[in-house]
């Protein structure tokens, strides 16, 4: 009776122990297999992301005897910057880099000093008709630009100011531009959240309004400014509306509306090529097509270049600006 | 200045806050309310271009009438324009909420995907990249591959596959149209204190409870927040067929007066269902704000 029992309770604790073990074991693989599922979902959609950038990637190095190779699919047999070079002559490369950059750059830092300045005043000060200019705000931000262009269009042309920089730089300026009213936005988020003995200290040691504001606020929304200034200068970059409606000589031509250009042109070709296969012209569409793409990686480089070097600040700076709302 | 010294501090404050947001309301008023002012007078009249400028003669709403009446363009475009924006808004916002769950956990590499998912707001934010990517790029090679297509044949009728292949295909553009979304749910999951999921873990709940109980409900001012963004944007975007249709009658065929009555009748159509996005959330919105 005792030994049964004893084996009875043996057997017990060594079942238990098993169930112990197996329980553990099977936590285990099943963490092992959570964590493989969760990095195949997460590499299969980043390869979805990446996928653009290594399609122009490949196309622009092309040469045309890869494209009619068929064993080519992704990687050329030699590298060939010969498609960069012919889209280099077509974008205007130098000039329009520069006209690129300074138009997005200059809006970019316009808007943070502008919208910033804007943004302080909602966020610390309490006034009459608040409530009412902070609809105003999300109100400008949900005006489709193409309802105002005509009567916009007409008050620039009547003030001269049509193929000048200044309908651009004006809006800026003044806290509006490009998606203006959603950077004002961002740092009105930024502005609530910091503390106010700073600001109180300043102001006991006799610092006026304003000096406040520039020489202690305006230093500690570093964050904010980071992601505002990415978004404007990428969005400003990438903008075809305002600057071939305002810019239409040539020589203020910036890197997008030359490749709009360069794409018009090629779809053009591309029709009397493909109009005219028949007579031989074969294999020179898709030869353009690589053009493109690589007119396509030349404009995008520089951004691209910014993104990289402001990337992991610029996640970060996300987190703490606290771009979404309360 | 002896009038300034007068003012009380409550006075002061109030006139600093007006002088921060002063050249913001002076750019409202001129780049913005005049312009929409003119716009709609525009919109009521017949423009004709004299030696003078333009020659306004009051037509009432000839133009309005028109866009729905005479002109065939227009209406279908709008409607495909909602159409497009009611499929894609809550894919879009199902998709960056998960996006962001994602990358919110603690893994390895994590910044370096952060990175690439926040990638095509930099490619294909523009309208010219935008086409010739979605000419080549934006096509997986999955989704052509024909094999794929017989082989699902034989399991789904024709019909559906169809539809869901282009759905497929409208996947990587939503992908594309996520990142800021992405960025703002990611920003709102930071806020959400750890412990609060501790308790739950404490009291038995599982992680799809928690989810539902706390991330959802925490978040619900982020989703309106998207909700709001996407839309707009969805509207606005430099692609979006009526925005080009608007464009080209007043720059292409210099109807400026019809332009400005199809732009009144998008932008009202805008604020319509931002209106009901706004009465939807409304009431999740103020639950939220009572129990924080």
């Amino acid at each position: 009776m005792n030994t049964m029992n004893l084996t009875k309770w043996l057997i017990r604790i060594q079942g238990k122990a098993t169930d112990a073990w197996r329980a553990a074991w099977i936590k285990r693989s099943r963490s092992i297999l959570g964590a493989f599922f969760f990095y195949f979902v997460i590499i299969s959609l980043a390869f979805v992301f990446v996928y653009p950038l290594l399609y122009m990637i490949s196309k622009s190095l092309m040469r045309p005897q890869d494209v009619a190779d068929a064993t080519i699919q992704w990687i050329p047999k030699e590298f060939s910057l010969r498609n960069y070079k012919v889209a280099m002559d077509y974008l205007n490369y130098w000039p329009g880099l520069f006209n690129s950059v300074l138009g997005s750059f200059g809006s970019a830092i316009l808007q943070i000093v502008s919208c910033s300045l804007v943004g302080y005043g909602f966020a610390r000060y309490r006034f009459p008709g608040q409530g009412f200019f902070l609809g105003l705000v999300v109100f400008t931000f949900l005006v489709p630009p193409q309802t105002i262009v005509v009567p916009l269009f007409r008050m620039f042309l009547d003030m001269g100011m049509i193929d000048t920089p200044l309908p651009i730089i004006l809006p800026s300026l003044l806290g509006h531009g490009l998606k203006g009213s959603l950077f004002v936005l961002i740092f009105i988020q930024f502005y609530r959240r910091l503390p106010n003995v700073l600001e109180e200290a300043a102001r006991i040691d006799g610092a006026g309004a304003f000096r406040t504001y520039w020489t202690i606020m305006f230093p500690l929304a570093r964050p904010a400014m980071l992601v505002v200034f990415l978004f404007s200068v990428v969005w400003h970059w990438n903008d075809l509306f305002e600057p071939s409606l305002y810019l239409r000589l040539p020589e203020f031509y910036n890197l997008t509306q030359n490749m709009a250009l360069f794409n018009g042109v090629a779809n053009l070709d591309l029709q009397s090529v493909t109009s005219s296969v028949s007579s031989g012209a074969l294999g020179a569409a898709p030869t353009l097509q690589n053009q493109i793409m690589a007119g396509v990686m030349l404009t995008l480089l520089p951004i691209l270049i910014l993104y990289l070097f402001t990337q992991r600040y610029f996640v970060e700076s996300v987190e703490r600006a606290g771009i979404a709302g309360e | 200045m002896s009038k300034k010294k007068g003012l009380s501090i409550r006075g002061r404050h109030i006139l600093e806050g007006y002088m921060f947001i002063s050249i913001w309301v002076i750019g409202f008023l001129v780049f913005m309310a005049y312009p929409l002012g003119l716009s709609l007078f525009y919109s009521i009249n017949n423009l004709e271009l004299t030696q003078g400028g333009l020659q306004p003669t009051y037509t009432g709403l000839t133009h309005y009438r028109a866009a729905f009446g005479s002109d065939i363009a227009f209406r279908p475009l709008l409607i495909d324009t909602m159409q497009t924006m009611l499929t894609q808004v809550p894919l879009i916002l199902i998709f960056s909420m998960f996006c962001a769950l994602l990358l919110n956990r603690h893994f390895k590499g994590r910044g370096l995907f952060r990175g690439i998912f926040f990638l095509p707001v930099i490619i294909a934010s523009g309208a010219i990249l935008r086409e010739l990517l979605e000419q080549g790029a934006a096509k997986l090679p999955i989704f052509l591959n024909y094999n794929l297509f017989y082989q699902l044949r034989t399991f789904i009728p024709g019909d559906i596959l169809e539809n869901l292949l282009t759905y497929a295909d409208m996947l990587t553009l939503v992908m594309w149209d996520a990142g800021v979304q992405i960025l703002i749910f990611i920003a709102g999951l930071q806020t959400i204190s750890p412990s609060l999921y501790e308790a739950a873990k404490c009291d038995g709940a599982t992680k799809w409870e928690s989810f539902w109980k706390i991330t959802f409900p925490m978040i619900m001012p982020m989703i309106f927040v998207n909700t709001l963004y996407t839309v707009v944007n969805s509207f606005t975007k430099a692609d979006n067929s009526v925005m080009t249709y608007i464009m080209d009658s007043v720059f292409k065929s210099n109807n400026y007066a019809y332009g400005s009555a199809l732009g009144w009748i998008y932008f009202t159509l805008i604020t319509i269902v931002l209106g009901l996005v706004f009465l939807v959330f409304r009431k999740s919105l103020s639950a939220s704000d009572s129990r924080g």
